[in-house]
């Protein structure tokens, strides 16, 4: 009962007007931050903490607003990867996958509302692990060292062989590319690689200007070049009503991809990136021959919007027991909590039950809201597609533009992005697959971090990377992971055909 | 297939710099088994790998544009490079006019049409930015007011 | 003195923008979420509540090159814009110290003052056999298998520290122990908990909460004296081991700013270091008291400077 009287606590924190208030508006505001491309949830959150300076905000107020728009952002991710296949922030790169297919099909308000009830779902399973196990699941921490980390990288791209390519080279080589990209700059090595000199290289290419450069520019040069033969946009759309059966069906898709999001947002290092990639490479394995993932199968909307909400409620564990943020976010939010004088770490829960009760009760509160908000909205969000495209893709564009020059405020990675754009395009044309450039990209880095760090600690012996029960069972997925998209291309002769 | 083929052996050329670049890398004295070339080393090999796959066992051809698309392209790339350069000599609202007008109108080929998104997609826009998420955006060049 | 700082600050606006309500800016170099962040929003914040100037000071974040791209901004397009500062640290000055910022030197521009510091810390698991610094440089004579993990990069600040502890036991061979660099203090201090390294070196305000939870032994101190309100963790210099090294928390502005605006700011900032807010502040994020101002912090840095070129170059680091 200590729950319940912690959680009426929180709720006696958090529950007046004026803090739903906020908590709409930051719901509203996280969403179409989320949904524009190049402006992630780190970067809304980050650009709106001088405004609750500004606007005097108290404590538990500015939590409030915050935590509204993360998670906000969160939900807002999917709309334009569903709608024009431009991945809003990275944990909404697997969307696309499944989710643009739908909308080809004329079936995105049905793709909206599946993945808005599977974000909820999330990220509600998500706040009842924070509330009833953070304490002792912030120790799976403690469990994962160097050889865990690189063994659990491992398994992500081990399964990137079966994504969307029908041509094993190709994604490997898209994977590499985007390995090779993260290692520009100097990471956790101390020396600067391939900088060349230059001072925009030092910390790396940000992989939001790649995901931007990838999918929305590339898809401005592809519609100039086809003049839309291939697109959403323009299709006719299916009338919105709510697919109940679609949703039965991916009930279990949701509560698996929640479980393993929360896991990967518990781990610091691991995020929402791999939350929703695991989720949807978990889920694409499980159904097997069953699914139709790839092709705009519903539960390959599911799966990872549950994942990806729910890793954003697992990441803030350890931000809240540890002190650790798990994700550039939970950065930007542990930097909030410090400066209202809150440090995070072992004694937050008993030090200040208030914070820590009061955030659970607004996580709560928001996520309702935005259930509230998005699948009514749903209607609103594909008018989107009947904007005449000489208006829509010059918007997407300057919108591109606008989130990318927020970051630095430096024309270089303008130009880096354009450069990606170009490569999008040809990627396109030839049939190689871009959503492992970016995994490579987002997980490179840490992969070889992992590894470099393993040899140093172990004087270069190969056998520690599987001296754990956790690494050696990470490695055995890893390798399932590996082999099975093989064998099930053997049992299926032909691949699904993309319907494009 | 000679797109695959051109672009396999463009691959491996870069992967070849891309190992020359790493064997540059400077190697620190603290002990660190691996050190910062290693990995470089395993992914160029591999891009080279892939690389020669794709020269021997090319996919069918890409459905490459004509000529005319081809330039289109190249013009939409150059306007947008320019575009990067001028935001921050002349300020947002001018540049934003002008170019989402020259995309528009290379969508859809009718002047008036693209004049007034462009005009309404900087205004719009830099509302949007400045007023409702709080961005730090200069509407014109230094000086105007 | 307010009154004359505040007709300066009036004049310096006045001719600048011909209105009198241009705020300050405060540049950190880093995305929100770390020290340089922190620094310009409560000393930004404090500014204004104690009415040092008139207007909430504006903070921008300006992300890039380790903070190579604010400091490229201020030396090449701010260089005398009064109502600029910048936060910096030491990881600010380790940088420049080797050479990891394209060429870009500590006399580009000028350190005005550091208002707080965290202090370095050396901590070890709760069930470690190890219970004092010397102890652990013992260990690493007698050949044990020792490893450190730390907030930042190999050969960045938190692995000089473990050199710098080593050379003063007598420890001259710098493969004697290993360096692992993590993501930041909380997480060298998880992976030293799971018994992944020996120890963890990094900032007292990292790992505050680990230390009170009694998750942790916090072996040593790099500061003076001894931290107030962390009064039963000895000194490394108690322990024989004669190191400081703190991440001191401060601001430096443009090259070309005049005398006068320069002491402003010092002024400026030595009226935040005494305000009773800055001192909460402090008290709640572990750092420990540590002004220096003006003149005295220039000099304090260059000296800083020349020895962090001497080691790195001994890491092998910078040539």
């Amino acid at each position: 009962m200590e729950l319940l009287d912690n959680l009426a606590t929180g709720f006696s924190v958090a529950l007046s007007v004026n803090t739903l208030i906020l908590a709409v508006i930051g719901c509203f505001l996280g969403t179409i931050i989320g949904a524009l491309p190049g402006l992630g949830p780190s970067n809304g959150v980050a650009i709106l903490i001088p405004i609750t300076f500004t606007l005097g905000l108290d404590a538990t107020a500015a939590l409030v607003l915050l935590t509204s728009v993360y998670y906000g952002a969160m939900y807002g991710g999917r709309i334009s990867s569903i709608l024009l296949n431009i991945p809003g922030d990275e944990p909404a790169l697997m969307t696309t996958l499944d989710g643009y297919p739908m909308a080809k099909q004329g079936r995105a308000g049905d793709a909206l509302v599946i993945s808005g009830v599977a974000s909820f779902v999330g990220a509600f399973l998500a706040t009842i692990g924070l509330m009833l196990l953070a304490p002792y699941i912030a120790r799976l921490a403690y469990k994962f060292g160097p050889a865990e980390y690189f063994a659990l990288y491992l398994l992500a791209f081990s399964t990137l062989g079966g994504i969307a390519s029908n041509n094993q080279a190709k994604a490997t080589m898209a994977s590499l590319i985007g390995i090779g990209i993260a290692m520009i700059g100097q990471g956790a090595s101390g020396t600067a690689r391939f900088t060349f000199g230059n001072l925009h290289l030092l910390d790396g290419i940000d992989f939001l200007v790649a995901i931007v450069g990838l999918f929305a520019v590339a898809e401005v040069f592809t519609f100039i070049e086809s003049h839309g033969k291939s697109s959403s946009i323009g299709v006719k759309l299916d009338k919105v009503r709510i697919p109940w059966s679609d949703l039965k069906d991916s009930f279990g898709t949701m509560i698996r991809g929640s479980g393993i999001g929360f896991v990967a947002g518990v781990l610091p290092g691991a995020g929402a990136s791999l939350g929703s990639f695991l989720a949807y490479m978990a889920e694409k394995s499980w159904l097997g021959s069953k699914g139709r993932f790839g092709t705009g199968d519903p539960r390959g909307v599911a799966a990872p919007e549950a994942g990806n909400n729910a890793a954003a409620g697992g990441a803030l564990v350890p931000m809240l027991t540890l002190g650790v943020p798990g994700s550039g976010t939970t950065a930007v939010l542990l930097a909030l909590l410090m400066t209202l004088n809150i440090t995070p770490g072992p004694t937050l829960f008993t030090d200040r039950p208030d914070v820590v009760w009061g955030l659970i009760a607004t996580l709560i509160i928001a996520n309702f809201v935005l259930l509230a908000m998005n699948v009514p909205m749903v209607k609103v969000f594909v008018k989107i597609l009947m904007v005449p495209p000489a208006i829509l893709l010059p918007g997407v564009t300057m919108i591109s533009f606008v989130g990318i020059y927020s970051l630095t405020g430096s024309y270089f990675d303008l130009l880096l992005m354009i450069g990606f754009g170009v490569m999008g395009w040809l990627f396109r044309k030839m049939d190689i697959p871009t959503v492992p450039i970016i995994l490579g990209i987002l997980l490179g880095g840490n992969m070889e971090d992992a590894l470099r760090r393993a040899m140093t600690l172990s004087d270069g012996d190969p056998t520690y990377l599987f001296s754990s029960p956790i690494a050696i069972g990470l490695w055995i997925f890893a390798v399932a992971g590996f082999l099975a998209p093989l064998y099930f291309r053997r049992v299926i002769k032909k691949p699904q055909a993309i319907t494009d | 297939m000679t797109g695959d083929r051109v672009f396999g052996a463009v691959m491996i050329v870069l992967a070849l710099g891309y190992i020359l670049s790493a064997t540059t890398i400077q190697v620190p004295l603290f002990p660190d088994p691996m050190g910062p070339k290693a990995f470089p080393y395993l992914i160029g090999a591999g891009v080279i790998v892939c690389g020669l796959i794709m020269v021997l066992r090319p996919d069918p051809e890409a459905d490459w544009p004509a000529a005319t698309a081809l330039l289109s392209l190249a013009f939409a790339t150059i306007v947008m490079v320019a575009y990067a350069y001028s935001l921050k000599p002349l300020g947002f609202l001018i540049p934003t006019a002008i170019a989402s007008g020259i995309l528009s109108y290379q969508l859809s080929p009718r002047p008036v049409p693209a004049v007034l998104t462009g005009l309404g997609l900087a205004v719009g826009l830099f509302v949007l930015f400045k007023y409702a998420l709080g961005l730090g955006l200069v509407p014109f060049p230094k000086g105007w007011f | 003195m307010n009154t004359k700082l505040r007709a300066l600050a009036l004049g310096a606006a006045i001719s600048v923008a011909g209105t009198a309500t241009i705020a300050a800016e405060c540049i950190a170099p880093a995305n929100p979420g770390g020290g340089w962040d922190f620094t310009c929003r409560q000393i930004g914040k404090i500014l204004f509540d104690i009415g040092q100037v008139d207007q909430p000071v504006q903070v921008t974040n300006m992300a890039g090159g380790g903070g190579g791209l604010a400091f490229s901004h201020v030396v090449n397009e701010r260089g005398d814009d009064a109502d600029l500062i910048v936060a910096a640290s030491s990881a600010t000055t380790t940088r420049l110290a080797q050479n990891a910022f394209a060429g870009m030197t500590a006399d580009q521009v000028r350190f005005v003052g550091a208002i707080g510091a965290d202090p370095g810390v050396i901590v070890v698991a709760a069930d470690s056999p190890y219970s004092s610094l010397t102890d652990l440089t013992d260990a690493v004579k007698a050949g044990e298998d020792i490893s450190f993990a730390g907030g930042s990069a190999a050969g960045g600040f938190d692995h000089l520290k473990v050199l710098q502890v080593m050379k003063a036991s007598g420890i001259d061979d710098i493969k004697a122990v290993k360096y692992i660099g993590v993501d930041g203090g909380a997480d060298a201090v998880t992976q030293t908990i799971g018994g992944f390294t020996t120890a963890m070196t990094g900032d007292m305000s990292e790992i505050v909460g680990f230390i009170q939870s009694g998750e942790v032994k916090a072996l040593a101190v790099l500061t003076e004296e001894r931290v107030p309100g962390f009064d039963d963790i000895p000194t490394a210099r108690e322990q024989g081991i004669d190191v400081v090294a703190v991440n001191w928390r401060g601001l430096y502005v443009p090259k070309n700013i005049s005398d006068d605006q320069f002491s402003a700011w010092a002024d400026k900032l030595q009226a935040v270091a005494d305000s009773d807010e800055w001192k909460a502040a402090m008290e709640a994020n572990g750092l420990a008291p540590f002004t220096k101002v003006g003149g005295d912090f220039q000099s304090w840095v260059d000296g800083v400077v020349a020895q962090t070129v001497e080691l790195s170059k001994e890491i092998g680091v910078i040539q």
